[in-house]
């Protein structure tokens, strides 16, 4: 169904561009991974949290706070960093499985991080509900690194 | 390669030699599999150490005083380390001479001895005075320095580490 818009963005003057230099796409792939040390770390840290083994003398509430804008940085720096790198790809990503399972992974991690992570994590102190999911944070965003670097090797 | 890395060369050689270097480097899955397990213990390694640099640098986590973001961190930043260690090592292990002739991995390597020089600096220097600082709105100019230089650097190692599979200089 999305294969028309694929090839679409795929073929657009940019993406062009994009696939045409020898440098662009390779410094884009690398800068997306910095934003994702930045990413997981943010994520990282407040997970650990929420699972009660680092940095307990401060509240989940307070830890979660300070991590939220390098967040959010890190998160729509590899968004900005991760398009060009789909448009100069698409019509060979459509059919990566691990391409999709990263975006379904994505839409999860969004929709959890958003709603359930960020209430939990207002509390003080972690409890057997927060430990649970700090557990399902690390390993859905986990799970998005894994199908990531997977993409690359096998398509 | 470069004449001052010519010593490394037999060491290289000799180890891409081993059955063992040859056993991995034939396989399918192995090397795939390294790598992504390398970009995760990257992500726990370089994450938490970018966390304590942002409070080094008096930009984030402000809220919890710097010894205590240093200790609670400290021993899963090592544990990122060793993973990151033990992947990258079998990586290299496994294909000795195609990294021997990239400037990617002697960039990566040379920035990460860089990096451990500062972070080293940093612990006998600046640390000794942390007790004056420790919960400050702002931090000295020694701690906001190695915060950027480790921030700076350890994106280097990154960014050339993610460049090695475009060997765009390789003439051996």
């Amino acid at each position: 169904m999305l294969l028309p818009f694929f090839n679409w963005l795929n073929g657009l003057p940019v993406s062009q561009a994009i696939g045409s230099s020898i440098w662009i796409y390779p410094l884009v792939q690398a800068i997306h991974l910095v934003f994702l040390a930045l990413f997981a770390g943010a994520i990282l840290m407040v997970d650990l949290r929420l699972l009660g083994v680092t940095l307990r003398s401060q509240s989940m509430a307070q830890v979660a706070r300070d991590a939220r804008p390098w967040l959010i940085a890190g998160f729509l720096g590899m968004v900005c960093t991760g398009i060009p790198q789909l448009m100069q790809n698409a019509s060979r990503e459509y059919y990566s499985e691990y391409f999709w399972y990263k975006m379904y992974l994505i839409a999860f991690g969004l929709i959890f991080t958003m709603t359930i992570r960020r209430k939990v994590s207002q509390g003080t102190e972690s409890s057997p509900a927060s430990k649970v999911v700090g557990l399902v944070s690390i390993m859905v965003w986990g799970s998005v690194v894994v199908n990531a670097r997977l993409i690359g090797l096998f398509t | 390669m470069a004449d001052f890395l010519m010593p490394l060369h037999d060491l290289f050689f000799w180890v891409s030699e081993m059955p063992s270097s040859i056993a991995i480097r034939e396989s399918l899955y192995v090397s795939p599999y390294l790598t992504v397990s390398h970009v995760v213990s990257m992500c726990i390694f370089a994450g938490l150490i970018v966390m304590m640099d942002l409070r080094l640098l008096g930009v984030g986590n402000m809220r919890t005083p710097f010894s205590e973001v240093q200790r609670r961190l400290f021993p899963w930043q090592m544990l990122g380390m060793g993973m990151s260690s033990v992947t990258g090592l079998t990586l290299a292990f496994a294909d000795p001479m195609r990294f021997y002739v990239n400037i990617f991995f002697w960039t990566k390597m040379l920035v990460m001895v860089l990096a451990g020089i500062n972070a080293m600096a940093f612990h006998f220097i600046t640390y000794n005075s942390v007790v004056k600082w420790d919960s400050a709105a702002n931090t000295p100019f020694g701690a906001r320095l190695s915060g950027a230089l480790s921030i700076v650097m350890w994106a280097v190692v990154i960014v050339s580490g993610r460049l090695i599979p475009y060997n765009w200089f390789q003439n051996s």
